[in-house]
Order: C-alpha cells, then structure tokens, then sequence
C-alpha cells in the first residue's frame, strides 16, 4: 500500500523559529534575518500600495509626504533601512556559507571536534560591524544635515 | 528539482535587488548625499513624475517590483512551510502567496506606467 503524504513533523513548531539551542550567536543572526526580512516585504507591499497614492494628485500625494516628513515617520525610515542594511550583509555571510567558503577544509569528525562555525565567527563578526558602521553612516545622512 | 530552480532563482536575484535598491535609496532617501537635492525636493510630486517619465526609471523599477517581491515572497513561503502544514494546507500557502505577488506586482506596474504615460504637471 502506498503511503499518503502526511503533514511535515516539525517537532519544535514555532518554538523552533526561535529557540537558538547551542548555536548562539548565528542563531540569532538568522532569527534577526527572518524578523528583517519579514518586515522588509511587508513594508515593500505596503509601499507599493502607499505610492499608489500619487493616481490621486498632487494634492493627496503632497499630504502624505508632509506625513513621511514628521518626526516618527523619519525613525521608522531609519529602522527600515538598518533592516535592509542588516538583512543584506548577513544574507552576504551566508551566501559565503552556502557556497562553501570561511568554513575550512572538511576534516575527519576526530574528538575533539573542530568546529566550522568557530573557523566562520571571525567573519561573521567583520561583516557585523560593517553592517554597524553602515547603520551608523546611513543613519548620520539621514537625520544630521 | 522545481524546488532548486525557484530556490537558485531566489539567490539570482540579490545582486538585482542589491543593485536596484542601492540606486533607489540613493535617489529617494539619499538625495542630498548623491544629487545635492533635499529629500523633500526629490519626493516633491512634480520632481517625481518628471523622474518617472525616464524609461531606463520605468525598467528600473519594474526589475526592482519583481525581484524584489519574488524574493521576499519566497523568502516568507519558505517561513510558513516550515510549519507542521498537511499537503493540501501547503498548498493553499503556494496558492496564496503565488495570489499576493501578482496582485501587487500589478498594482505597481500599473502606478510605474501611470507616471511613466503622464502628461507632466
């Protein structure tokens, strides 16, 4: 008899969204990538559906840019763009882990046990602070000028 | 292999968006670093239409929509698939997403050849 599909057993559910287990730091890299990435198309979706407000005229468009320009709207600006800013460069870092590269040659599983994401961290931790310095940058043109 | 192709053309579009979404934030929120333009100036409704008239903006844009939306769309389809879902329910969650980008691919089309065909203020 042949067996029927059956549903995916994911035995954390949503905990295993979150839950970082003994991963740590790349753990919460990747749950920080979800929630940006998360937030990025929703906002994308939401702003397309907002500049459709032009069709409207002059008049309307002019009204929610004035709205775009208050005080709130300049730190939600902010925060979307260091989502993006996050989001691309840890999407840079596991690209180089898709594709093979930081991670050292592939070894016997030995104890003690060498670990690829030890010879990864210092990586990870470079492109973290470009991410920071880039935050920081974006952030200084767009609130001092 | 239907599952490699939609996830290597989820990769092939970063550098796209990467690209496209740099030359966006330098022309809408970093007018005043890039084009010596205020901010207000560069999202002023007639600066705007007169912006969207250009068709290498309109190609633009539309590259920047799709790649885009089928990045993150996928991106969340792959989020919800993770969930304990039955086939049929997966489905539903293909179906919708698959709904939800040709909607607002659409909608964003149609604005960018709105502006694009405008007659100018």
């Amino acid at each position: 008899m042949a067996n029927k599909p059956t549903a995916y057993n994911n035995r954390l559910g949503l905990k295993g969204w979150v839950y970082a287990g003994n991963y740590t730091f790349e753990r919460y890299l990747y749950i920080g990538h979800r929630l940006s990435g998360l937030g990025l198309i929703a906002y994308m979706v939401l702003h397309i559906i907002e500049t459709a407000n032009r069709m409207r005229g002059e008049e309307a468009w002019a009204a929610l840019m004035g709205l775009f320009a208050s005080p709130v709207f300049k730190i939600v600006e902010y925060l979307l763009f260091a989502a993006a800013v996050f989001h691309a460069m840890n999407g840079v870092r596991l690209l180089l882990v898709e594709l093979g590269f930081f991670l050292g040659k592939p070894q016997e599983p030995i104890f003690p046990y060498k670990s690829s994401v030890m010879k990864h961290r210092p990586l990870t931790y470079i492109i973290m602070l470009l991410a920071g310095l880039l935050m920081a940058l974006g952030g200084s043109s767009l609130f001092f000028k | 292999m239907r599952e490699t192709r939609l996830w290597s053309l989820h990769i092939l579009v970063i550098p796209v968006i990467a690209v496209l979404l740099g030359m966006h934030f330098a022309v809408q929120h970093y007018a005043p670093v890039f084009y010596g333009m205020s901010v207000e100036k560069a999202r002023d409704f007639a600066t705007m239409i007169e912006r969207g008239k250009s068709t290498a903006q309109f190609v633009v844009y539309i590259l920047l929509l799709a790649a885009g939306l089928y990045h993150g769309l996928y991106g969340t389809r792959g989020i919800i698939r993770e969930l304990p879902l039955s086939p049929a329910l997966a489905k539903v969650v293909d179906w919708g997403i698959l709904t939800v980008g040709v909607l607002i691919f659409a909608l964003g089309t149609y604005v960018t050849w709105w502006t694009f065909v405008h007659p100018g203020v």
